[in-house]
């Protein structure tokens, strides 16, 4: 059906303009529908972004936006020229390619799991138990893990201990803090993630596992050519609009986990930007870095919308 | 209830239409007017100190957070009646107070009276300061009988360009040292530590004798965390004599990191954590987790503030009622010499925005109410709390009831942490310890007195420092962490202090002195 | 429905279980250390680290928590502006999500882009504080509510959902004379079940979740959310405050069994919300019926 959508579409500018209006009067009801949104985002999230000007100013809060010095691309400058620039870019992009690689999936999985459960009763009892650690603040997660991975007598190490092994410094070496960072993601996030996938098989008509069935298919076929179809246009919306968030990687979970052994490979933009801006009311050069992580987001949105469209998805405008 | 809530969802969606229509149609000039709003259009109805002299006046504070919950308004009430004004106050979460006073001064809101959270907020402002958003109240303190007490070298410390723009919440000023477990001290026949290698050595001998007698190797020495400034490494540094964040060398100003007394600290602690006397994981051990290590028995020392003996004596005691604790300050280094870092003496500082109060009678209005809190009588409420319900007299000192902990917390603390002045200008009670580990406390901190290590910069400018102090240190803290732990030697140390100069760290030298050559 | 009773689908089935139970077992444990820790002592917690069922039983974190009406009011302003939050987001998004699902709409191309730009770029703090302050919602429980009306990924998810719909729905029942707002309301809602429990589950627990914007445009601590409260608890008990150096003896920080208590006290009620969902998850399943 999407298909059929997106061939309609093209003819629609070579319509006349009688047409056209025609069309608006017949949908005037769906403008309506429309409005109260487009106020609220016309209001709530364009006209603060005048606010975004202040990057290319030297923004100080006593003179306001229109009395601070404007500057350029000065803040810009001094990202890119900044010694850790590449490092920070580099780490967030490893940071978003775990994301992507190692918990993107698991939520997908987990639900088409879930789905196949027949006991009601235990299907509604698991899912209730997996999307609980969501409502865990990174703050708890963190230092639960900290009692758990220290090596000053934390339970897995010991165990590790135990089994005649060394120890492993899970929490300040540079190989072990993107595995724990995703771990993390993934009890954190998955059980939550399953939701959205799971409101899409509610959806799927029951009536084509049983069609799929009589063609003699097992269940795997079954979850290839039924299931995974059915979700397949929520699967790409996610993932377009994960691709937007490369550079946002959760600050404060990322912050908690950071030190001084660590940080060669835990830095990122937003904790960078927490130090080197923030802290020290650099407003102008805090929003430029932000400025930037937007602009990229964007780049990369635009590309995965595209490559959606290129492959007959609807991509998400 | 149920209709309760219905009229409320009522109202509430009117009001909202209302508002979301009322706001779009305003919209467009709004946000046009608003950009060129610097002056003094923050005017709220409630501005008005300035009425009949008998009429309360009304003051509204915001001031950081720091206890778990909102106090209650029970000492607010009695406050007010004795000073004949109307408090609001703004609590506002400490964690994220930076994020609501920027808000509110870039947006005029902000109330008559605010409170900075650390010196790190105080520094941002000060350019707001000097362009004039703020009233310079130096003239004014004269006319005020309390306010004139508050400490001339304290107020040094706070003065932008020469002027006078805030009071500030007075702290003692070094407190820092060594608690420890002094049952385990007694088991191996140590004495109380006196210098830097009497504390290795109980250190070594907590972490190796057996101290508990359980005959396991479950003990270390030192339970340390992530902070090396309020846990034990600055501490340290003092004890080698290191300066206080900067120090003077060959006539110059040079931050710490490049005396030589930082490096023999760096080794000592590397020493402690390389032979296990201390928590393997120190850089990444929260305050909780640290504590927890006492309170369990695991780390019988304990380096930071003198006053938190109190809660490691009560947790500890529940898990070993034997238990005993003691506590040190006085601890030379290699050459005989004793010396403690302090902060510049004030805890916290408060400013008055021009846009919330209009005129300098409102101003001394305002002024008058913490004149009242340079009396006796108001500074004991606000820090003590109610004579017979929270505390007692005795010996001309304030003792805590102590099994009203919870309440004082509730009804009491938040006050307490906002109050200006110290007892010697306010007038208010010295606390009167009975644990005796805490009364020891006290007179330690008299005797640090005689031995303060100052911070030469802390009433000093640099451009540089304010605009990336924080990332360049971190820089510094790396190093430091790294090289405790082994991960870099010193010419990986050197290599950061390399970064740090080429990185602005140069530029604040110069600037430090040549402010520092000025101010003489 | 025919039964799929193969050798190979039992096993199926088996391995499923077992790996869901683990997976429960393991995202359950934090908690019910969390729930374990809130009932017991202090010094247990501090002796064992970790702990999964106490040896010592106490109520003394609860008795804290509960000891005077701070929790209550929180719970209380939480669920107040959740429930009234979720309802009104759902109403102003599900008509957005809906009218922009509709393919036959001009401009429905720019409009998404539009949106999805705002997740992408924001003005920030400042401005937005301004425009809340100026829209006159300081000190308002609308000030947690309106600025927040719509999430643009839960706007782009509905809109996929109801995208989904089999397209004849909207012709059979224009031919049956219904406008817009009656194929929304009386056909296209009722078979959104799934996705409209799903989206108001995303509202209600960000709106349970607030924090940020309470502290920022609320100056009224009677007013504020229950996470306020829960955050200021753990990170204090927690020591994660930057300096020290306003900080006295005499006052204990919280205990870590209270941080417990405090966690599990704000979290259960919002985590009773989907099980309650949970059957409106069953209805997609209607859907068959409706379009044979």
């Amino acid at each position: 059906m999407s298909d059929l959508s997106v061939q309609s579409a093209p003819p629609v500018q070579t319509r006349t303009r009688s047409e056209r209006w025609q069309r608006l009067k017949r949908n005037k009801l769906l403008y309506v529908m429309i409005i109260p949104g487009l106020i609220y985002f016309v209001v709530f999230k364009y006209i603060p972004m005048y606010g975004l000007i202040i990057s290319f100013q030297n923004y100080k809060p006593h003179l306001g936006v229109t009395g601070s010095e404007w500057v350029g691309w000065m803040h810009f400058e001094r990202l890119f020229h900044d010694p850790m620039f590449w490092t920070i870019f580099k780490n967030t992009l490893v940071l978003f390619l775990y994301n992507i690689l190692f918990y993107f999936p698991v939520p997908i999985i987990l639900a088409l799991m879930l789905n196949e459960l027949r006991k009601e009763w235990f299907k509604r009892t698991i899912q209730s138990i997996v999307y609980i650690p969501h409502f865990m603040s990174w703050v708890i997660v963190v230092s639960i893990s900290f009692v758990m991975l220290t090596q000053d007598g934390g339970i897995i190490n010991d165990l590790i201990a135990y089994f005649g092994f060394n120890k492993i410094n899970f929490l300040m070496s540079t190989d072990w803090f993107r595995p724990v960072y995703i771990l993390q993601v993934i009890w954190r996030e998955a059980g939550w993630g399953t939701i959205i996938y799971l409101a899409a098989m509610a959806a799927i008509d029951p009536q084509q596992y049983e069609a799929a069935r009589i063609d003699g298919a097992n269940r795997f076929r079954q979850i290839w050519h039924v299931t995974l179809p059915a979700i397949r246009s929520v699967i790409i919306v996610l993932l377009i609009l994960k691709i937007g968030d490369v550079l946002e990687l959760g600050f404060e979970h990322v912050y908690l986990l950071l030190n001084a052994m660590n940080r060669e490979v835990a830095e990122i933009f937003d904790t960078y930007v927490y130090t080197a801006g923030l802290r020290q009311g650099q407003f102008s050069y805090s929003t430029a870095v932000g400025f930037f992580k937007s602009f990229v987001g964007l780049i990369l949105i635009m590309m995965a919308n595209w490559l959606a469209k290129k492959f007959g998805e609807e991509g998400v405008y | 209830m149920g209709n309760k809530k219905k009229w409320f969802i009522l109202l509430c969606v009117m009001a909202l239409t209302l508002s979301v229509f009322a706001g779009c149609a305003s919209n467009g000039n709004n946000s046009a007017s608003n950009d060129g709003n610097t002056g003094n259009t923050g005017s709220d109805a409630n501005a008005g100190g300035n009425e009949a002299s008998n009429d309360p006046v009304q003051i509204e504070i915001m001031l950081p957070m720091k206890e778990k919950e909102v106090p209650s308004d029970r000492l607010e009430l009695l406050i007010e009646e004795m000073t004949n004004t109307e408090l609001t106050f703004q609590w506002v979460p400490d964690g994220n107070y930076e994020e609501k006073l920027n808000a509110a001064f870039a947006t005029n809101s902000l109330p008559q009276v605010v409170y900075m959270k650390n010196q790190n907020t105080f520094t941002q402002y000060k350019e707001a300061m000097r362009d004039g958003q703020f009233w310079e109240i130096g003239p004014y303190l004269q006319e005020f009988e309390g306010l004139s007490k508050l400490k001339d070298s304290i107020l040094e410390n706070t003065k932008v360009d020469g002027k006078i723009y805030t009071l500030y919440l007075g702290r003692p000023l070094a407190r820092q040292g060594i608690i420890y477990r002094k049952d385990w001290a007694d088991n191996l026949g140590l004495k109380e530590p006196k210098n830097v290698d009497d504390v290795y050595e109980m250190l070594r001998a907590f972490t190796e004798d057996d101290p508990d007698g359980n005959n396991q190797n479950d003990t270390i020495g030192l339970a340390d965390r992530e902070d090396l400034v309020y846990g034990a490494f600055k501490t340290v540094t003092s004890w080698f004599n290191a300066p206080n964040n900067w120090g003077e060398k060959d006539g110059q100003l040079l931050p710490e990191f490049m005396f030589d007394e930082y490096f023999e600290a760096m080794d000592w602690m590397k020493q402690v954590h390389s032979n296990g006397y201390m928590n393997k994981e120190f850089p990444v051990t929260s305050k909780e987790d640290q504590r927890n290590l006492f309170y369990n028995g695991t780390a019988g020392m304990y380096v930071g503030s003198l006053q938190d003996v109190n809660v490691l004596y009560s947790e500890t005691k529940k898990n070993f009622p034997d238990m005993e604790l003691d506590v040190a300050a006085i601890i030379e280094g290699p050459n005989g010499d004793f010396g403690m870092w302090t902060i510049p003496g004030y805890g916290n500082l408060i400013m008055f925005p021009k846009s919330a109060i209009e005129t300098e009678e409102e101003l001394r209005d305002i002024l008058g109410f913490f004149d009242k809190q340079m009396t006796a009588e108001l500074a004991n409420l606000m820090y003590w709390g109610i004579e017979g319900e929270h505390y007692e007299v005795v010996d001309g000192g304030a003792k805590e009831y102590l099994d009203k902990a919870d309440l004082i917390a509730r009804e009491v603390k938040g006050y307490k942490d906002s109050l200006i002045g110290e007892p010697e200008t306010n007038g208010r009670y010295d606390g009167y310890h009975e644990l005796e580990p805490r009364v020891k406390v006290e007179q330690l901190i008299l005797e640090m007195d005689q031995h303060l290590i100052l911070d030469p910069t802390a009433s000093l400018d640099s451009a540089t420092y304010a605009e990336s102090g924080i990332r360049l240190q971190e820089l510094i803290n790396d190093a430091t962490f790294r090289y405790i732990l082994g991960d870099i030697d010193r010419d990986g140390f050197q290599q950061a202090v390399d970064n740090w100069r080429s990185q602005g760290g140069d530029k604040m030298i110069e600037e430090f002195n040549a402010a520092w050559q000025a101010s003489k | 429905m025919v039964e799929d009773r193969s050798i190979a689908s039992r096993l199926f089935d088996g391995f499923i279980y077992v790996v869901l139970i683990l997976v429960a077992l393991i995202t359950l444990i934090p908690f019910i250390h969390v729930l374990a820790g809130s009932f017991t002592t202090t010094a247990e917690l501090a002796r064992r680290g970790f702990v999964l069922f106490p040896t010592e039983w106490s109520l003394t974190a609860y008795r804290y928590i509960f000891s005077t009406d701070t929790i209550f009011k929180g719970l209380a302003n939480s669920m107040g502006i959740t429930l009234f939050g979720t309802m009104f987001s759902m109403f102003i998004t599900s008509l957005m999500a809906y009218g922009l699902s509709r393919r036959d709409l001009d401009g429905r191309r720019t409009i998404m882009f539009l949106v999805v730009f705002t997740m992408l770029f924001s003005g920030g703090l400042i401005p937005t504080f301004l425009v809340v302050k100026e829209v006159g919602l300081i000190d308002s429980y609308l000030a947690l509510i309106v600025p927040f009306t719509i999430n643009a990924f839960n706007l782009i998810i509905l809109r996929n959902f109801f995208q989904n719909l089999p397209e004849g729905l909207e012709e059979s029942a224009k031919i049956d004379g219904c406008n817009d707002f009656g194929i929304f309301f009386r056909i296209v809602l009722p078979l959104s079940m799934p996705a409209i429990a799903t989206i108001s589950l995303f509202y209600a627990v960000t709106y349970w979740n607030t924090y940020l914007p309470a502290i920022l445009y609320l100056n009224d601590t009677n007013k504020w959310p229950v996470q306020i409260i829960l955050r200021q608890i753990v990170i204090v008990a927690t020591g994660l405050s930057f300096d020290d150096s306003g900080f006295e003896d005499a006052a204990l920080p919280p205990s870590q069994s209270v941080k417990m208590a405090a966690i599990i006290v704000a979290t259960v009620p919002i985590l009773c919300v989907y099980p309650f969902l949970q059957k409106h998850f069953a209805k997609g399943a209607l859907l068959g019926s409706i379009k044979g």
